[in-house]
């Protein structure tokens, strides 16, 4: 019974996950009619370059806007970047779906289709699906800096168990040490 | 008490003559518009059905003693027929599409080999006390294998964007909720019998006609299928497809990875 039920909760979770990636910041569903009109066989090439990334998800501003000491400057700036961060990665997400969706189109008139290949880039395409509604995720709940705060936290406490480790292990050499004088 | 025994008979009977009527009606406008032709294992089912309908209903008034035997023999056969119903939504929708086409089997025997081997994790000795079990449990049973094909078949669909012309989508929705409404109408008597049983001759016949319904609306007229026009060029490389799309979700996954970097 317990494992049925953690499958279903698992299950029910994961589409929720989807669900979130796949919604607009005022929670309707992105339009999919935008999908279905573009050129069946025109790549979407209007790519984000990388320093917008870098500057959507960069913690630079948010120093800089700290410097200002407004908490309501600090408010409207989380807010504002929380909403552009979540608009990329759906539209990341949105790019994928378009990407399959080609495919898809494509590949079923194909005489010559291999089952494995198929298989293997539906799996990746759930994954990259799953990275963007967990991201979705991350951002709507610590913010649009939750990766890098995540890892600067991560290294921090990596830092510290490090230090703490070596710290321990010198006080092991001197009570090592002492041992060995005392005799 | 005498009266209301019969009305519940003549009632019956209705129910049972408007199915017959719908039936002919059907099969009349699927040979004047030649449907037949295009879905013949679905108009064979429903020619079946109809002759099982006058036989059955000839019985259960002049034999009633043998109703029940006919009964369970003909829903075996008319179960066994409506399988080939499904294959002919696989074959007639994914006629233009080869690509699709093998997916789908594959899927599909993926899903059928699952089954199976659920079936052998039950004991042997099991696996017969099954196949003696009371026929409602068996034919319900089979009749979720019938559902679990047609949800395949359904999503498969909906991935590859079939497109069904109304014809094809009528059988494909009908057949479904006549599967969908079978399960249910067996999993309720299996677990309360005795409330459900005076229930039981209605249930059956009224939901039979919502089904009809369904069809005389799609099969009323003769719909062709929507054609669509493979690009050739994809047809011929479906390599470069794949490497394309492999190349646009690297490139997607980079962007990504831009943002965890930042």
């Amino acid at each position: 019974m317990m494992p049925g039920l953690a499958f279903v909760a698992a299950a029910a979770f994961l589409v929720f996950l989807l669900s979130l990636s796949a919604r607009d910041d005022n929670g309707e569903d992105l339009p999919a009619a935008s999908m279905r009109n573009q050129n069946r066989l025109g790549v979407t090439d209007a790519l984000r370059p990388a320093e917008l990334v870098l500057r959507i998800f960069s913690p630079k501003d948010r120093e800089f806007i700290r410097l200002t000491r407004s908490p309501r400057l600090q408010r409207l700036y989380r807010e504002e970047r929380r909403r552009v961060a979540l608009h990329w990665v759906r539209l990341m997400s949105r790019e994928m779906s378009t990407i399959m969706r080609r495919h898809r189109l494509n590949s079923r008139h194909s005489q010559n289709v291999n089952v494995a290949a198929e298989a293997k880039l539906f799996g990746q395409y759930m994954e990259l699906r799953f990275l963007c509604a967990g991201l979705v995720f991350l951002i709507q709940l610590f913010g649009p800096h939750a990766l890098v705060d995540l890892a600067s936290y991560a290294g921090e406490l990596r830092g510290r168990l490090g230090k703490s480790m070596l710290d321990a292990t010198a006080s092991n050499h001197v009570a090592a040490s002492g041992d060995v004088v005392a005799r | 008490m005498f009266y209301a025994g019969k009305s519940i008979v003549m009632l019956s009977v209705m129910i049972w003559s408007v199915g017959v009527v719908l039936e002919i009606l059907l099969l009349i406008r699927g040979f004047q518009e030649k449907l037949y032709r295009q879905f013949p294992i679905f108009y064979l089912y429903l020619l079946f059905v109809m002759v099982n309908d006058v036989v059955s209903m000839g019985v259960y008034r002049r034999a009633a003693n043998y109703y029940f035997q006919v009964y369970w023999v003909t829903q075996f056969l008319s179960l066994a027929i409506g399988s080939g119903i499904i294959f002919e939504i696989y074959r007639v929708a994914l006629r233009s599409f080869p690509g699709a086409a093998r997916m789908t089997r594959c899927v599909l025997l993926i899903v059928f080999g699952a089954i199976f081997a659920n079936a052998l994790t039950i004991p042997w000795d099991g696996v017969f006390r099954w196949l003696a079990a009371a026929t409602i449990t068996l034919e319900r049973n089979l009749r979720i294998v019938q559902a679990l094909a047609i949800l395949t078949l359904a999503l498969l669909f909906s991935w590859y964007a079939i497109p069904f012309g109304k014809n094809l989508k009528g059988i494909l929705f009908g057949y479904s909720l006549f599967v969908g409404l079978s399960i249910v109408q067996f999993t309720i008597w299996r677990y309360s019998q005795e409330q459900v049983k005076p229930f039981w001759s209605y249930a059956q016949p009224v939901c039979y006609l919502l089904v009809m319904g369904v069809w005389i609306r799609a099969l009323w007229f003769a719909v062709p299928l929507p054609k669509t026009i493979p690009d050739p060029q994809i047809e011929n490389d479906y390599e470069l497809l794949i490497a394309t799309t492999r190349d646009q979700f690297r490139r997607t996954l980079a962007r990504l990875g831009w943002a965890a970097r930042a």
